[in-house]
């Protein structure tokens, strides 16, 4: 009598160790009494052994070596590359942006310029009498005038009996 | 966009380049006109000399606000002056009276009277239009002269 594909299959299932505790001792009484089922068990026995053995080792046709720097090289490809690396600017491009920064630097200095008024403290007011040391001066800036009154040389000429002539 | 920039940047300094000129020398090249005049102080009401005129109202009025004590000035000279910037500029009110200008730049003026030829008071102010400056001194008979350098343009 022909065993079926179901007994079949729980032989190789037991064989695999695959089965509950209750079904492998059933299985297993059933291969000690049948002959059938214990030449099944050992031929897939075999071949499982004979399939084992069989797994051959893999050689690469290249160097390890070489082998593994192809392998960085791929991924060294396929990382980005830095930015500074990337491209250097122009000398037209360095120079555009030089004067763009120097643009903004003189627009500070133009907003100061306006904002300070004229460049450097230039002259100030004063006054020297040169031969009159006694002259005094008064500024009026509600009425914008200013006087300055001189003892000399006038009076030293009214002395004299020089001013006779004086406007004159 | 980046022409843009580019433009703006050399609107800028070329507004700073003109800021910086106008403030190196303000109103370069514009003449700078003064009216100059030598009076007479009295409290007499007229001048024994037919000549004489009032002063214009105007100045006898920021006389008036000074600390003078006459109450009539008398116009015995009057002379125009222009000077140019940078310049300076002499100009004679009597045989022994002289105004030298000299323009110094924002507004500023080197105002010198000359007596007899030599340097009699050297002042050194700003002198807006319209401003005025009086050099005087007392003269024989409880009067006095003074010149008057007075900024019109």
């Amino acid at each position: 009598m022909e065993m079926d594909i179901e007994s079949q299959l729980k032989l190789q299932a037991f064989l695999d160790g695959e089965l509950p505790e209750s079904d492998t001792r059933e299985v297993a009484n059933w291969v000690a009494r049948d002959k059938e089922a214990t030449a099944l068990l050992g031929e897939l026995r075999n071949t499982r052994q004979a399939l084992a053995g069989a797994e051959g080792v893999m050689t690469l046709p290249e160097s390890r070596e070489f082998f593994w720097s192809k392998v960085r090289r791929d991924i060294e490809r396929q990382e980005p590359r830095p930015v500074a690396e990337a491209r250097k600017p122009s000398l037209l491009v360095q120079w555009r942006r030089l004067l763009v920064s120097a643009g903004a630097a003189a627009g500070v200095i133009l907003v100061a310029l306006l904002a300070v008024g004229p460049l450097g403290a230039g002259p100030s007011e004063s006054e020297s009498s040169m031969a009159d040391p006694g002259a005094f001066t008064y500024r009026d800036y509600k009425a914008q005038a200013t006087l300055v009154w001189l003892s000399y040389p006038a009076e030293k000429e009214i002395a004299d009996g020089d001013a006779a002539d004086i406007l004159q | 966009m980046r022409f843009k920039l580019f433009l703006a940047t050399l609107l800028t300094w070329a507004g700073v380049a003109g800021v910086m000129a106008l403030a190196a020398e303000p109103g370069k090249g514009r003449p700078l006109k003064f009216e100059i005049q030598l009076l007479w102080g009295t409290n007499d009401p007229e001048s024994p000399d037919p000549k004489h005129k009032p002063v214009d109202a105007e100045v006898a009025k920021k006389l008036k606000q000074l600390p003078l004590k006459w109450s009539h000035y008398f116009v015995v000279n009057k002379k125009s002056l222009q000077t140019t910037a940078g310049a300076e500029t002499k100009e004679a009110l009597s045989e022994k009276c002289a105004i030298e200008v000299k323009d110094l730049g924002k507004s500023l003026f080197e105002i010198t009277l000359i007596g007899k030829g030599e340097k009699v008071v050297k002042r050194t102010q700003s002198l807006p239009v319209g401003e005025i400056v009086v050099i005087g001194g007392n003269a024989p008979g409880e009067t006095s002269w003074l010149v008057v350098i007075k900024r019109t343009e």
